[in-house]
This record gives structure tokens, C-alpha cells and sequence, in this order.
């Protein structure tokens, strides 16, 4: 081939792509380390942060309320995303409109979502407090995004709705893959639709689903926007997940090296659940084309 | 694929979805122009009874939004063109040329995708601070490229893979050198995957909240989503502008994307289906 004798020229092309990531990932990633275990005037002093960050209050809450957050949105995006890529799949008129309509939560910006929400939950005005109430779930309006209790739960809610169409997407995708002889066979062989989903889509679906989930975990775990667009962390850290701490940490008590500390923990979390998912993945993978 | 008859759960599921999908982006649109007595009143009303315009005309004319609109203009544009200059050279360096460490190179792009943001704010801010680039145009931009360059040049290499390799090959026979093949056969044959990817790369700066957070603190840049978020934190909101600004906010994005919708679904999708 043509194409080996140049072998040099591609370093050439990816150069500059590569000086840029070189300059603004990996040399910050190297100076988070040493961020991490040195003082503010920079003298080296081992493990000192990490132990003041892994051992505060506020770190084991964030940490609950990170697992509860992104735990629980992942879980309701995989459901509903699946139950909604089933339906777009199907035939029935209009179903290019509902799949345009479908894709508005994903595409509006964050913040958007954000303000949007924080005004349909509103205490005095909200529509929903509204609507619960002449619907007699309710009987007196609720602060939703003030309330110690419910405003993990409210800000789920927000999270899913903005990403539950991208896992529908995905799925979609996955199941126009499935050839349609493999629905004629089992049709003939009397199948109905609840048998269609669960021997023909489910199983069709499971290596999509697993590498959304994997997706999602690394999006809500960077996800600042809409929490701290609706209630900065608040009430009284309810709902304060790492990132933001991280963020708090470094620009409102612009303590950098807690917070380099701090981040270098998350990543290497983030790192594992990674490498562990990847390479189950790759098992399974394996072990299905045995 | 299932092609039966009218299935009513079909219908239901479908009106079920697609109200939940739409109610939130539709009750910001009607309560934009809802003048604030209205907004304000108990029981709300479903459809404004008195239209009105002035809460636009609030944010246009007696706020910063208009300059942080122009602020999302300048650093959505200046990162998207960027991203793609660069990731069309890179993604054309892995899609046709055969060198040591390709592999691990073109995961580190992937990999690099996966970073958590928070992870990187501490040092970036500290080396922008030493390039006195905190709070200018530059400066955002460039951290931009962080999350636009590894997607762009992913997306990338998608399309022009895909491509022939023969009209190339004529090219170069002609002498025709690597870099003129690029940008006058591979970059205008890739048109629709190069609009899908610009799309994908002008929103998700126009959306970006984070980065922009920390580094575009001063009026001259601030961009739209920190000038919204300001908006709603003040202690006496006023909901009729914001959900006004939200509606200036979100049209531009909703235009694109509903105008380029085939084209980006199918690329971005287009990797899912094979696996």
C-alpha cells in the first residue's frame, strides 16, 4: 500500500490536536497531583489533605447524596429511555413528530431546564403545586427544592427529564439494528409483543444500555448545571454532590489543593468503575461470541 | 418494527410521552408572555389572558442578556471553528495514514473524553491566571476545546473513513499534496458529517455551564447560561424575564438542530447500530 511509505505525515496531522489536549488535559491532570499533596505555598506535605477531605462531614454527605442522585436518575433514564425507544420503534402516524417532540428535553440547555423547572416548582406560583393540589395529591403547596427531604427526589426528577430522550435515542438506534427476519420467525412461531421485547429487544439491547450507563454515570457525575443553577447544594448541603464541593471548595473557600485532593479521589473512583465496567463488558462480549 | 394494527397503549404511551417531553418547554413559552400580575396570581392561568411582550422588552433593552448573547455568539463560534480545523487535520492523520502508537493515541482522544470536569478546573484556572487569560474570549475558548476537540476529531474519523479511498489515490497520483486532498476533496465530500459535527459542537459550547462558570466571571464575557443563572439566584426573581431569556436562549438551539435533525441523528447513531 501506498499508504505505509508515509507513515510520518500522520504525525504531522494529528499534531496540533494533540498539543492542545497535551497542554489543557494532561499537564493540568499531572498539576492536580501535585496540588494534591502540597500546601498553599507549595512545601510537600504527604496526605494531609486528602485525610481533612475524606474524614469531613461534608464529604460523606456529598458522597451519599452523589450516589443517590446519580444512582437513582440512572436507573429512571434507563427504564423510561427504554420503554420510549420501544414506542418510537413502533409504527403509528405521527410518529415522526413525537420523536422530533421527543428529543426538545435533550436539546435544551441545561440551565434552561434549570430555571424552567425552578419556576414550575415555585412555592406560591408554581404549576405544580398548582396542579397537584386541584388533583387533591396534595393538600397544601410544597417546597419542593426547600424541603430537606424532597428535593434530591425533585432534582431527579429535572435530570431525568432532560436525559431520558438520549437513552431513548440509543436504544432506538440499537433496535433498528435487529433484522426484521428475526421478528418474522418468532411471529410464526405465535410470538406476542411482551415475547418480542423480552427474547427479541432485551436481550438485543443489552450491550447499548451498558455503555449508556456508563455514559450517564460519567455525565451526572460532572454534572454541576442543573443543581447549581436550582439550588446551589442547598438546603443545608441536601443536595451538595461532589463536583460541587470540589467547585465550593476551590472558588468559594479557594482552598485549590483540598480541592485538587478531593477531585484526584473522584477520578480515580470514576477511573475503576470504568475499567471494571469495560472490561465486564468485554467478558461478556467475549463469552456470547464463544 | 412490529407493524399491527392501531394499537390504542401504542397511541396512549405515545401522547403520554411526547406531553411530558413538551410541557415544560411549552409552559415557558406561554409564561414569557405573561405580564408579571398575571404570572403572580393564584389560581395561575393556563393561557396567558393578557398577552404581552414587555418582558423581551425587559431583557432586551434593561439587562446584560444582550451582551452575553453576543458573548455565546463569539465563543460558541470562535471554539466550534477551531474544533474543526483542528479535528479535521488529526481525524485525517488516524483515517488515512498508518503510524506507530495509532491505537493508543486514538483512544487517549476518547479516554480524554471521559475526564471529569471537575477534575481539571483547579490547574486550568491556575495556568489561564499565569497566561492572563482569565475572562477573555481566548481564554474560554480554549478550554472549550477540552470536550469540542476529542468529539469533533471522533465524529470525524467516522465520516471520512468512510470515504473512498480511490478518488484520493487519483489525487495523489496527479502530485497533489496530503494537505490540499484534505481540504478540497475529503472536507467538501464529508459536508453532511462535518454540519452534523459543527451542530453537536456549537451547542454543547452554547450550552456549557461549568467552564464557563469559573473562567468568564466579568460582563465583557459571561455567556448566556451564567447570565440566566444569575437571573434566577437574585433573592426577587423576576420569573417573566427569565423565562423570557430562557426563550432567547433556547431558540437559536432548537432552530439548528430541528433544521440539520436527519442528519445528526444518523451520525450520531451511526457507530451505535454497528456495534
Amino acid at each position: 500500500m501506498k499508504r505505509r511509505r508515509r507513515w510520518n505525515q500522520g504525525y504531522f496531522f494529528i499534531f496540533p490536536a494533540f498539543l492542545v489536549l497535551g497542554v489543557m488535559v494532561l499537564y493540568p491532570l499531572i498539576d492536580t497531583v501535585v496540588l494534591s499533596v502540597t500546601d498553599e505555598n507549595g512545601s510537600y506535605i504527604g496526605s494531609r489533605n486528602f485525610v481533612q477531605m475524606l474524614t469531613s462531614r461534608t464529604t460523606s454527605l456529598a458522597t451519599y447524596n452523589s450516589i443517590y442522585y446519580v444512582g437513582g436518575s440512572i436507573i429512571l433514564e434507563l427504564i423510561l429511555g427504554t420503554v420510549a425507544g420501544i414506542l418510537l420503534d413502533r409504527h403509528f402516524v405521527g410518529r415522526g413528530i413525537v420523536r422530533s417532540i421527543m428529543l426538545i428535553p435533550w436539546v435544551v440547555p441545561g440551565t434552561v431546564a434549570a430555571t424552567t423547572w425552578a419556576w414550575m416548582y415555585h412555592f406560591e406560583f408554581g404549576i405544580i403545586n398548582y396542579g397537584l393540589q386541584s388533583l387533591h395529591v396534595i393538600s397544601g403547596p410544597v417546597g419542593w427544592l426547600t424541603s430537606a427531604e424532597l428535593v434530591k427526589p425533585s432534582l431527579i426528577v429535572v435530570e431525568v427529564w432532560k436525559m431520558f430522550p438520549f437513552v431513548a435515542l440509543m436504544v432506538l438506534a440499537a433496535l433498528q439494528g435487529i433484522p426484521a427476519s428475526l421478528y418474522e420467525a418468532a411471529r410464526i412461531d405465535g410470538a406476542t409483543f411482551y415475547h418480542e421485547v423480552r427474547y427479541i429487544m432485551l436481550p438485543h439491547l443489552f450491550g447499548i444500555l451498558a455503555s449508556v450507563s456508563l455514559l450517564l454515570l460519567i455525565w451526572g457525575l460532572n454534572g454541576i448545571t442543573i443543581i447549581y443553577a436550582m439550588t446551589g447544594g442547598g438546603p443545608a448541603n441536601r443536595s451538595l454532590i461532589l463536583p460541587i464541593q470540589i467547585f465550593k471548595e476551590g472558588f468559594e473557600s479557594f482552598d485549590f489543593n483540598r480541592a485538587a485532593a478531593l477531585s484526584l479521589v473522584l477520578f480515580i473512583v470514576l477511573f475503576a468503575v470504568i475499567v471494571i465496567q469495560v472490561s465486564i463488558s468485554q467478558k461478556r462480549h467475549g463469552a456470547a461470541n464463544e | 418494527m412490529s407493524s399491527r394494527k392501531f394499537s390504542l397503549p401504542t397511541y396512549l404511551l405515545a401522547l403520554v410521552f411526547s406531553v411530558l417531553a413538551i410541557f415544560p418547554f411549552c409552559w415557558m413559552a406561554l409564561s414569557s408572555v405573561k405580564p408579571l400580575q398575571e404570572l403572580y396570581s393564584v389560581p395561575p392561568t393556563w393561557l396567558p389572558q393578557n398577552f404581552s411582550f414587555e418582558n423581551y422588552t425587559n431583557v432586551l433593552f434593561s439587562s446584560n442578556i444582550p451582551r452575553y448573547f453576543l458573548n455565546s455568539v463569539v465563543i460558541s463560534f470562535g471554539a466550534t471553528t477551531i474544533s474543526i480545523f483542528l479535528a479535521a487535520l488529526a481525524a485525517y492523520g488516524f483515517a488515512r495514514f498508518r503510524f506507530r502508537g495509532q491505537g493508543a493515541l486514538q483512544a487517549s482522544i476518547l479516554i480524554s473524553q471521559l475526564l471529569p470536569t471537575a477534575t481539571v478546573i483547579v490547574p486550568l484556572y491556575i495556568i489561564l491566571g499565569r497566561l492572563g487569560l482569565i475572562n477573555t474570549y481566548a481564554g474560554v475558548i480554549l478550554v472549550y476545546l477540552i470536550h469540542t476537540l476529542p468529539l469533533c476529531t471522533w465524529m470525524l474519523i467516522g465520516y471520512f473513513r468512510a470515504l473512498p479511498f480511490e478518488i484520493e489515490e487519483a489525487a495523489l497520483v496527479d502530485g497533489a499534496s496530503r494537505l490540499l486532498i484534505l481540504f478540497r476533496i475529503v472536507l467538501p465530500l464529508s459536508v453532511p458529517g462535518i454540519i452534523s459535527t459543527v451542530v453537536y459542537c456549537f451547542v454543547s459550547t452554547w450550552n456549557e455551564f461549568i467552564f464557563a462558570l469559573v473562567f468568564a466571571t466579568d460582563r465583557t464575557v459571561k455567556t448566556l447560561p451564567i447570565g440566566l443563572a444569575e437571573f434566577t439566584s437574585e433573592f426577587n426573581t423576576d420569573w417573566g424575564s427569565v423565562m423570557a431569556a430562557s426563550m432567547i436562549m433556547t431558540l437559536p438551539i432548537v432552530v439548528l438542530f430541528f433544521g440539520v435533525q436527519k442528519l445528526f441523528v444518523g451520525g450520531l447513531t451511526a457507530g451505535a447500530t454497528k456495534g
